[in-house]
């Protein structure tokens, strides 16, 4: 998105086109379309606005806000990620690659007949309340014609993501550094790793897979990284690993066994990772974000991969740590994450403080009853199962909005008390911006659950 | 949605059990379809069979005559049944796994379809109902939800040897005279020739009392008072959970997209396709 957002509107054009009952949906990634398609399946008039000319929003590979790169896979297997009314197909891997989603995505489009009611090359450019809240007036820019039309809605739902606006951390001498740095966000394959002395930095998943791809193309790879994680490996007793865990959740075992049965089984699996020379992690399980990848310790063992210790600063041809080792390096790719940003809106009405959204359910802020964010979650396990729920409550609200306000207003009276809380299912998340929307799959769709059914039950 | 009916349950979003073990893939699945002449924009029709038949016994009619009156129509064979893989692992086939063969089959069509279940194939469809925003539903003598046991007693009763052999897992028997009443003899034995054996788990499943989520498509509930897998009581009750009337068919047996009459079934049917409200405007059932 352009950085338009706080210009505030000339008042040339004043002419809004009124679409009365209808929704807005900003962007037709997975949690775009599920909103827009719960709202018309019931009943609800929706229009949907995408900036790219085709849906898939990050897996739209190749487009300019995508974050995936060629080798992109993903790390939840089928059943948690796929949206449940909508299988992936049979002939689909456990994991199936950025490719075959973005395939996927296209025919939900189609089955739901969705790409008619999405205006695809169309920038939002910013939205503003009107009417005491009642409305919202969205400005649309064509980027074929660069004309802009408002909108007025009956309401709005935030769909466009938030993993698309790089976080580049600050080191000191970063300036005198002569090689390249780039950040995971334009890495697209690794034939930018081949014949370098790579260093890459962070241990999210992307970290891992670049610094994989860096083991098997580059030089050298070094991996820096603040603290110890926990490597889950893709499969384990020859199924998922994640099929493995849920198990344990239907179970219904407490946290504390889980942790223990899982801290086995990793050991076992993967075995003590100080003994590769990475570091031990500082917390207990569950309590960061998880990292599935099988390859990363195998390439430490190689020799491929030196894990090292976070960057004190940059010099001319390298980096010094902060245990203070220096080396030579030719590149170096932060795959530090992104921060949140909706630029067609104001922060304050998002109940923005520290930096980021605080809102109930991860979705509903106190500010206006008809502004809905979805898909401001980090769940440990698949997303668009997470994805479909919040379409579907989404259009919980709307009905209900339309048909029975004071049931509306009873269910979203809470969203300034219930802002803070987190779905974590009794773990404390490591503090980190990284962390701010992580959920625990099972918490969380047990809250989305109950407040589907509360509405429902209501009519 | 009523807070009394015993058969519905609230959304359920958190189902770790399928996702911990999901359905295996089958490699093939056999769809029988017909398509009208030109593009009609009618939604399309998907039928699901029941217990030991297959695409075929919607093949055979309903397939073309609903094509022909510019639906466009599909039949599914669920695994292990027809010319869909799977045969060999009949044995440990559960319910589930055929949710998840006409779930797969729905995610192939063009646009959501109505959804057409006869006897357990029915209980399939009630169950793709709670998880998929159907057209409508449609249930032809379904095999009831809320637990099997009172049909199958009435079995033992009527013919005791036949409830043994399901008992000890051996496929219902699906002999001329339990399925049709009217046909003439020689076709009605083609036709029970043609089905094939059932997974003894899926059978024995017809005993559980299960419960789904609010089901948020108009639906359409066919019965006869002459059925012998099925009882008239089984039927109103799952009409009854629905909010509807069932509508019944006198003198025909319990296939009755095969018996003399199906024609009249199927006029009912697409009747109440033609009237359904546009996809999404439906209530809660």
């Amino acid at each position: 998105m352009s950085g338009m957002a706080r210009t505030p509107a000339k008042k040339t054009v004043s002419t809004v086109v009124d679409r009365g009952d209808a929704w807005c949906v900003v962007g037709a990634g997975p949690h775009g379309m599920s909103a827009l398609k719960a709202l018309l399946q019931n009943g609800i008039e929706a229009d949907g606005y995408e900036r790219e000319s085709d849906v898939g929003g990050n897996w739209n590979f190749g487009a300019e806000n995508s974050r995936v790169y060629e080798s992109t896979h993903l790390i939840s297997s089928k059943p948690f990620t796929q949206f449940p009314d909508f299988p992936m197909p049979d002939s689909y891997p456990d994991y199936p690659s950025h490719r075959q989603v973005k395939e996927y995505f296209g025919r939900y489009a189609d089955h739901f007949g969705l790409r008619a009611r999405i205006r695809f090359s169309s920038d939002v450019v910013r939205a503003v309340p009107v009417d005491d809240g009642r409305a919202w007036d969205v400005t649309v820019c064509d980027r074929g014609t660069v004309q802009e039309t408002t909108y007025r809605y009956a309401g709005l739902v935030v769909g466009n993501g938030h993993n698309w606006n790089p976080k580049i951390p600050d080191y000191a001498g970063r300036e005198e550094f002569r090689g390249e740095v780039i950040h995971s966000a334009d890495y697209k394959g690794p034939e930018v790793l081949r014949g370098k002395r790579v260093l890459v930095v962070g241990a999210g998943n992307t970290g891992c897979d670049v610094v994989v791809e860096a083991a098997q193309n580059a030089t050298h790879a070094w991996h820096a990284t603040r603290r110890g994680y926990y490597y889950n490996p893709k499969y384990m007793t020859g199924r998922p690993s994640d099929q493995v865990a849920d198990s344990l959740l239907a179970l219904r075992l407490p946290l504390g066994l889980r942790r223990v049965l899982f801290k086995g089984s990793l050991a076992i699996a993967v075995g003590d990772l100080t003994k590769f020379g990475l570091k031990r992690p500082d917390h207990k399980f569950f309590e960061t974000h998880p990292i599935v990848n099988q390859q990363l310790v195998y390439y430490v063992g190689q020799g491929d991969i030196t894990p090292t210790d976070d960057i004190d600063h940059f010099d001319a041809d390298g980096v010094v740590f902060t245990d203070g080792s220096r080396i030579d390096v030719d590149l170096v790719v932060f795959c530090t994450g992104y921060l949140v940003r909706f630029p067609f809106l104001e922060q304050d009405w998002l109940n923005w403080k520290d930096d980021h959204p605080h809102l109930f359910l991860q979705m509903f802020t106190p500010s206006y009853d008809n502004l809905v964010v979805s898909g401001l979650i980090q769940p440990d396990s698949g997303q668009w199962t997470l994805a479909h729920w919040q379409g579907i409550l989404v259009a919980r609200v709307a009905e209900a909005l339309r048909a029975r306000p004071s049931v509306a207003r009873a269910f979203l009276s809470r969203s300034a008390a219930e802002a803070d809380r987190r779905y974590s299912a009794g773990a404390h998340y490591k503090d980190s911006t990284r962390h701010y929307f992580e959920v625990a799959h099972q918490d969380y769709l047990r809250a989305l659950q109950d407040a589907i059914h509360e509405l429902e039950v209501s009519a | 949605m009523s807070s009394v009916n015993p058969l519905r349950r609230k959304t359920l979003a958190m189902r770790p059990w399928d996702w911990s073990f999901p359905s295996p893939p089958v490699s093939h699945r056999e769809v029988v379809s017909a398509q009208p002449d030109e593009p009609t924009g009618l939604p399309p029709l998907l039928m699901v069979h029941g217990l030991a038949h297959a695409a075929w016994c919607f093949g055979e009619n309903w397939v073309p005559a609903a094509a022909e009156r510019g639906y466009p129509s599909y039949a599914v064979s669920l695994r292990g049944h027809g010319g869909s893989a799977g045969a060999r692992h009949l044995r440990r086939t559960m319910t589930r796994d055929y949710v998840h063969d006409v779930m797969q089959t729905i995610t192939e069509l063009p646009e959501p379809p109505v959804l057409i279940g006869h006897s357990n194939g029915a209980l399939v469809a009630q169950l793709v109902a709670e998880r998929y925003p159907l057209r409508g539903l449609v249930l032809l003598t379904p095999a009831p939800m809320h637990s099997a046991m009172g049909d199958l007693v009435a079995i033992g009763k009527d013919r005791p040897a036949d409830l043994l052999r399901a008992v000890v897992g051996q496929t219902l028997s699906m002999e001329p005279d339990i399925l049709f009443e009217g046909l003439d003899p020689q076709t009605a034995r083609t036709y029970s020739d043609r089905t094939g054996p059932e997974s003894p788990l899926v059978q024995w499943e017809l005993l559980l009392r299960r419960r789904v989520g609010p089901v948020r498509c108009p639906v359409l509930v066919i019965g006869t008072p002459q059925d012998r897998l099925v009882r008239p009581a089984d039927v109103e009750r799952t009409a009854d959970s629905y909010g509807v009337e069932p509508m019944w068919f006198p003198g025909m047996g319990h296939d009755v997209m095969l018996d003399t009459g199906w024609d009249d079934v199927l006029d009912q049917v697409l009747g109440f396709v033609a009237d359904l409200p546009p996809w999404g405007t439906a209530q809660v059932r």
